[in-house]
């Protein structure tokens, strides 16, 4: 592996990361369809998920 | 850090994007299962798990409103004029959601507000689409807006219908839904710019920056 994959690579997981945070945050807060949504995150790390998904996430209390 | 090292990082990243599509698709436990990713991420690790009540679990939801009545398969003609393309998508919009079944590319130009808000020179003159939401919101709905990117807009519209705009489309059209992974619009101008009936992940990168407006129910 060259010094570019290996920047590249961990670059890539630095992006994943982040959009992980960002969909536990999302969890966190309830936002699970939508924009900003646990799902449109999901998306992003993968998007082949896309037309693959069937949701069914927990009732908000609030 | 080692090769080696970087491949379980990407294994581990994986299992941590199961675990979410896990969670939205109601999968807590049992397998495949948010507890068994966790399993394989952590092996030996004793959980308890206390899943939440999910929306199946609580029944299907009645649609009401406008949700009850939209019909995303409503047809939508050929726009007449070259610039009411804005028209076009909010008459749609009316049509499928029943809020005006009489709704033509006529009559929303004249609800937009010819020719201060659409014209011939301009088109619609705010691109963020300020006055199509004025006008859904006399019907009684409240919308959204905001610039968005592929994920987010696919996200939204698998749960309710509106309409979006690309900068360098400088189109507007409505939106049905999904098709597989694309975006299913109701298109007055089908073949401009090489889009039909959906938009696809390169379609919308290329021809953004995408202003979306979508309805809340």
């Amino acid at each position: 592996m060259t010094d570019t994959d290996h920047d590249a690579r961990i670059t890539q997981l630095q992006t994943q990361q982040g959009l992980m945070t960002q969909a536990l945050a999302a969890a966190l807060e309830g936002k699970w369809q939508g924009a900003g949504s646990v799902e449109a995150f999901l998306y992003a790390l993968d998007p082949s998920l896309q037309g693959q998904l069937e949701p069914d996430p927990p009732v908000l209390t609030s | 850090m080692s090769s080696a090292a970087l491949d379980q990082l990407d294994a581990q990243q994986q299992l941590l994007t199961d675990s979410l599509a896990r969670m939205v698709q109601g999968q807590w436990t049992g397998f495949p299962s948010l507890q068994a990713d966790i399993e394989a991420l952590s092996p030996g690790i004793q959980l308890a798990p206390r899943p939440p009540v999910l929306e199946s679990d609580a029944g299907p939801e009645t649609p009401t409103g406008w949700w009850a009545e939209y019909d995303p398969n409503t047809y939508m003609p050929g726009q007449v004029n070259s610039w009411s393309c804005s028209a076009c998508a909010l008459a749609w919009v009316l049509r499928a959601t029943q809020l005006n079944p009489n709704a033509s590319e006529q009559s929303e130009i004249a609800e937009i507000g010819y020719p201060q808000n659409i014209n011939p020179t301009y088109g619609l003159m705010d691109g963020s689409g300020a006055q199509l939401r004025r006008v859904i919101g006399q019907y009684g709905v409240a919308t959204e807006q905001a610039w968005l990117g592929y994920d987010d807009v696919y996200a939204i519209f698998g749960d309710t219908t509106g309409l979006m705009s690309g900068g360098a489309w400088y189109h507007w059209v409505g939106v049905r839904g999904h098709d597989g992974g694309n975006l299913w619009i109701a298109n007055s101008a089908e073949g401009y710019k090489g889009v039909y009936s959906t938009l696809t992940r390169e379609q919308f990168n290329a021809l953004g920056p995408f202003s979306c407006v979508w309805l809340l129910h």
